[in-house]
């Protein structure tokens, strides 16, 4: 099927090789005719995707490629690129006994599953309201979207100005003065609450979409059958959308993982290290103390994280066919 | 969901709870804006008033002062510079090779569209302290150029992803048929394919310059005084607790925010297909 490539769906193909005109396939009996093509297409095919390499590699073969290196290297800034002395694991070494390290590491992991698991539950569940049919829908939708849609790091500025300790709103409100982003044991929750903001209707649009285009079938049988709505939702919704759930779900952890802008403008990492994640922890190595050696290696223990978590959102759509 | 079962009186007062409970969350979500909106709009006395001053007569003149500044007009234009030089570029470059991967099978073909996911899924930290490094070295560091190749790292996936998509969803057989009266394959690409793809190729361009508007990072890192972008000037308001500027925060800070929300509401249909990456198909 080289003649026009491959394409995803095969009943489509099968319908194009029925319809296709007569002269066509006639063509197609010519040897020299076809390896034309097939050359052709082979030119194409370069002239199209080898640009798109060509960006790839420089803005992502190369840089990674060069941060492998320097996390194997003793390297500072005022050193000319590769002259570098070779440290075998000792970077990787020093991260891994380095408590603020390992701590970010903890932080990364439970900061992530208590962001994912809200935004999947809130989310799921403003999904279901929204997916009820009654009028003025489209505004609740558009409203909700609202936070999701403006820039991250304006939103965390705006909850900072909220959670001002003399002039925030929140402390006016309830008559005290709390250092919400200034003491270590609500700093993170205050990032976490900005977090389900911001992101919560990002999981109820996919999952919208979702509920939207489930068959009515198993619903009408399951009725019929006499089950409660309780058991319809436990028994007949959630599996259905289960390829939905996944996909929100892994994507909302590659993105908290890699959470930043809220933490940069709001907390910075502390207060005592109590809001440092693994992307402010590789931030301040690198920018702050100037170790690139040292955050080309964080950057890669983050990467490899990523990658697996990446390997693994794969592996479950592919096997769903959500994809 | 269609079918609801219960009496009509049950019905009614369902929906009423799910009205109730939809408002409720509503103001929730929108409170802090709204509240950031109205500090936008209070004078510097308002802004610290104890108890909070819930009705004032709106001033402007933090948003006088905002764009009478020099630097907020340059970090307008350098953000808008950018952004759009990033869709550019990803589009020029991204939806040539979303059509190869849609329509001609090729060696590395799977690796590479790999290669893409896992581009636009690893954390942008990861990219950016050699990025740094070597465009410090080559002298590229706090030059526009830079951010904009620094963007083309989440933009480039996303168009090709989502044009992908869009091509295979083409039928073939009008290719077939421009080639049958003897059009080459740039020709069919040019003139019959992307015209008939308008619709994807202005969807994705909303969201990649969403995407290049509202990002921090990369630009924090590869940028000076005299190339930074919005979020970053935004950022430096902030700079000590003393010194936070709540009048040039808030009032930038909307400014900031309004092209997206404006542009957000063309393109939400496109939302759905753009946030997952293509992985659903909204």
């Amino acid at each position: 099927m080289v003649w026009y490539g491959s394409s995803s769906r095969p009943a489509a193909r099968s319908v194009s090789e029925v319809n296709r005109p007569a002269i066509v396939r006639a063509d197609r009996q010519s040897p020299g005719w076809r390896s034309r093509h097939i050359q052709l297409d082979r030119y194409f095919v370069q002239a199209t995707v080898l640009p798109a390499l060509l960006v790839m590699v420089c803005v992502f073969g190369l840089p990674l490629t060069f941060s492998l290196y320097l996390s194997f290297t003793g390297w500072a800034p005022d050193q000319a690129l590769f002259t570098g002395r070779f440290v075998g694991l000792a970077n990787y070494q020093d991260l891994l006994t380095d408590p603020a390290f390992t701590g970010a590491l903890g932080k990364t992991f439970g900061y992530t599953a208590a962001a994912v698991a809200a935004q999947m539950g809130l989310g799921l569940a403003i999904a279901l309201l929204l997916n009820v049919d009654l009028p003025g829908m489209r505004f609740f939708r558009t409203a909700l979207i609202v936070p999701m849609m403006i820039t991250p790091i304006v939103g965390a500025l705006c909850w900072k100005l909220l959670l001002d300790p003399s002039h925030g709103v929140f402390n006016l409100w309830i008559g005290q003065q709390i250092v919400w982003l200034g003491r270590s044991d609500t700093a993170l929750a205050a990032i976490w609450v900005v977090a389900v903001w911001q992101s919560t209707t990002y999981v109820t649009l996919i999952l919208l979409a979702g509920l939207r285009s489930l068959p009515s079938e198993p619903f009408e049988a399951a009725m019929i059958d006499g089950a409660s709505r309780r058991q319809a939702f436990w028994h007949v919704t959630l599996p259905l959308l289960r390829p939905y759930l996944l996909v929100a779900m892994l994507l909302r952890t590659i993105f908290e993982f890699r959470a930043f802008d809220n933490i940069y403008a709001m907390t910075g990492g502390g207060p005592a290290n109590a809001t440092m994640v693994l992307s402010m922890y590789t931030y301040l190595m690198s920018f702050v103390q100037f170790d690139f050696s040292l955050g080309a290696a964080a950057s890669w223990l983050m990467l490899l994280m990523a990658m697996l978590m990446c390997l693994f959102f794969i592996a479950v759509i592919r096997r769903r066919e959500a994809l | 969901m269609a079918a609801v079962v219960g009496s009509r009186r049950m019905r009614r007062l369902e929906a009423v709870l799910i009205y109730m409970v939809l408002t409720g969350l509503t103001l929730a979500f929108l409170f802090p804006l709204v509240w950031v909106l109205g500090l936008s709009l209070k004078t510097r006395l308002q802004v610290f008033a104890t108890p909070p001053l819930y009705l004032w007569w709106p001033t402007f003149e933090n948003y006088v002062d905002v764009l009478t500044r020099a630097d907020f007009g340059r970090a307008f234009l350098n953000t808008m510079i950018v952004s759009t030089s990033a869709v550019i570029l990803s589009l020029c470059v991204g939806a040539p090779a979303a059509y190869a991967f849609a329509r001609f099978p090729f060696t590395g073909r799977s690796f590479l569209f790999f290669a893409l996911l896992v581009m636009r899924m690893l954390p942008p930290i990861a990219v950016l302290v050699p990025m740094y490094v070597l465009f410090s070295k080559l002298g590229l560091a706090t030059t526009r150029f830079s951010v904009v190749l620094a963007y083309t790292t989440f933009s480039l996936p996303l168009v090709v992803w989502i044009m992908r998509g869009y091509f295979e969803d083409l039928p073939v057989e009008l290719e077939e048929a421009a080639w049958i009266d003897g059009a080459s394959r740039i020709g069919t690409f040019l003139y019959i394919i992307l015209p008939l793809s308008r619709p994807g190729l202005v969807a994705c361009s909303i969201l990649c310059l969403q995407l290049a508007w509202n990002d921090f990072l990369f630009a924090a890192v590869l940028t000076n005084n005299a190339s930074q972008t919005l979020p970053v000037l935004m950022a430096a308001f902030n700079a000590g607790d003393s010194g936070m500027d709540w009048g040039g925060l808030t009032a930038s800070g909307m400014l900031v925010i309004l092209p997206v929300v404006v542009f957000s509401f063309l393109a939400q249909r496109h939302l759905v297909a753009g946030l997952s990456s293509g992985a659903v198909k909204g």
